[in-house]
């Protein structure tokens, strides 16, 4: 499946959770599949913290992050469902970001303003509407995209029929925050960075982005994943990447770190680590989760995978109680998941046929 | 189905159900038909949980064993432990904590001394039959308890049995079902509650 991208301006002022406003903006967005007459088998699909608006199909060579999942007699099948994925404001594929220019033609940098996932969800809300789309067969995502799925089923709950919280949680904990610290620290240090000014001094901060990121993967992948995988094997003279390597995990993770530095913005990266961690649906709810979930009419469901140290299946469990407490209709479903808290990413065992029969009520 | 009608005669209108192996979710796809309760199934084997969500009903993984707690100050009016009291670790332990998540459960029991158990056994066999229906290789039960067996028990406990039923092995109420359980009842079925 070729795919391709659409550019939607939007002109309307943006308020936003912090206070500050974004004079329009713009959402890079990909499309697969045709909206029925009826209108009526929409599905959003969001993406995680460093992903984009390209979730499926072939793009300029590459795939889409969640191909395995969407395309013809797919799980979303594109036969079937009209599906919407698009980059996040902040990210730096295409939507407004730091490295997008303001209303004055300047680069926003580290002033762009501060942005949240319930920003996010407005901002979607307006693209939805521009889509002529008023429900959402399915709101569904993994991660940062699982918890922005569930904001969505929390602020617009008549546009909500379905929801899948895949590998996410309520919010980060202290030590998702404090990695996310570490991250940004790196960043922050490296002598390219110019308090985020980096592009009027004509240098990127990449050292420091391919750090942040290569501690970054380790918390995507679990312990046991990367014994199975790179267990103690040393990495072959030929192919290593600096000489103070030693093990394949090195090389695998400067590798990776290298191949992200060159194609994501070390500014998006803060503010994107930002929203994760502001992340926190009940904040406007006396902080009671209970709470904030009675708002919700969408059937959720609830996917874990145990190998996830970073939303571990405890962390889904919690919003399973919290939504039964309230009578929502909620299930939950955990996995052993090979790849850790990137097991989101591949559809292996009953996970894939787990969300197509919760969509489609039949197996 | 005898059984299904007379679990739903316990089950009041609206009523905020878990079904502790709940299986492939008929049971409360027919309550919630029937009675318009708000269902909640708890099922280990993710065959059976892909069966439920086909039928719109929502669905927990967890292994009874160990999860019954998690499932505390959730507010059910009714657990339902139907044909797996008798799998269970420590099936003392594991009703107790379901009336501590639920404000009553249904609980069935398969009779281990129905005359038909009795005969298999004098006959120096474990016994096969309607409501124990595997081999003794291939069973999961690893509890078997005696209806005069599990009355002692709720006694034990401080339970107070609401409801009983004892049916027959055409899962009806016969005279000697009724008269005799502990030979006649292949299956007894209980509403339980707190003292």
């Amino acid at each position: 499946m070729q795919t391709s991208n659409k550019l939607y301006k939007f002109k309307e002022e943006l308020p936003l959770t912090s206070g500050q406003t974004l004079d329009g903006f713009e959402l890079m967005v990909e499309c697969y599949g045709n909206l029925n007459q009826e209108k009526n088998n929409a599905i959003l699909l969001n993406h995680a913290f460093s992903g984009s608006h390209h979730a499926a199909g072939e793009h300029n060579g590459t795939l889409g992050w969640w191909d395995d999942f969407v395309g013809p007699n797919k799980i979303l099948d594109t036969n079937k469902f009209f599906i919407v994925s698009a980059n996040n404001i902040g990210s730096c594929f295409g939507s407004s970001g730091p490295i997008s220019l303001d209303k004055n033609g300047k680069r926003y940098n580290a002033d762009f303003p501060e942005i949240s996932v319930k920003d996010w969800v407005q901002a979607q809300k307006l693209l939805a509407d521009k889509l002529k789309i008023q429900t959402w067969k399915l709101v569904v995502g993994g991660s940062l995209g699982g918890m922005q799925s569930l904001q969505w089923a929390i602020d617009f709950p008549d546009m909500v029929e379905k929801v899948a919280i895949i590998a996410a949680a309520a919010t980060v904990d202290s030590q998702n925050i404090a990695l996310n610290e570490v991250e940004r620290e790196v960043i922050r240090k490296d002598s390219y960075f110019y308090n985020g000014n980096y592009y009027e001094h004509g240098k990127v901060p990449t050292k420091g982005l391919k750090a942040a990121r290569m501690l970054g993967h380790i918390t995507y992948l679990s312990a046991q994943n990367m014994e199975q995988r790179f267990g103690r094997k040393l990495q072959d003279q030929q192919t290593k990447l600096d000489d103070t390597i030693n093990f394949e995990v090195e090389n695998y993770l400067q590798y990776q770190g290298g191949k992200f530095a060159d194609v994501f913005d070390a500014n998006s990266y803060i503010l994107l680590t930002k929203v994760m961690d502001g992340f926190d649906p009940s904040a406007e709810y006396d902080n009671n989760l209970v709470k904030t979930f009675k708002n919700i009419s969408a059937e959720m469901l609830i996917i874990s995978f145990a190998s996830d140290w970073m939303f571990p299946p405890a962390r889904g469990k919690e919003m399973l109680k919290a939504a039964i407490k309230a009578n929502k209709k909620c299930s939950f479903v955990e996995f052993e998941g090979a790849y850790g808290h990137d097991s989101f990413l591949y559809a292996e065992d009953n996970y894939p046929d787990t969300i197509s029969t919760f969509l489609e009520g039949k197996l | 189905m005898i059984l299904e009608a007379l679990i739903q005669n316990w089950v009041p209108q609206y009523a905020k159900v878990i079904d502790l192996g709940c299986g492939d979710g008929t049971l409360l796809e027919s309550l919630h038909q029937l009675k318009s309760i708000n269902p909640y199934g708890v099922e280990i084997d993710q065959k059976k949980i892909l069966s439920c969500l086909s039928k719109n009903i929502p669905v927990i993984q967890a292994d009874i064993d160990e999860s019954i707690r998690d499932f505390e100050g959730l507010d059910f009016d009714i657990a339902i432990l139907a044909s797996s009291i008798q799998c269970l670790r420590h099936p003392d332990k594991a009703l107790s904590n379901i009336l501590s998540i639920a404000k009553k459960c249904i609980v069935t029991v398969p009779n281990f001394a129905h005359w038909q158990c009795r005969l298999q056994l004098s006959q120096g066999k474990m016994p096969v039959t309607k409501d124990l229906p595997a081999p003794w290789y291939a069973t999961d039960n690893i509890h078997l308890c005696t209806i005069k067996d599990f009355e002692m028990l709720c006694i034990k406990l401080g339970l107070q049995i609401d409801q009983k039923k004892y049916l027959g092995t055409a899962s009806s109420e016969t005279f000697l079902s009724t008269r005799f359980p502990n030979l006649f009842a292949s299956l007894g079925v209980y509403l339980i509650g707190s003292k």
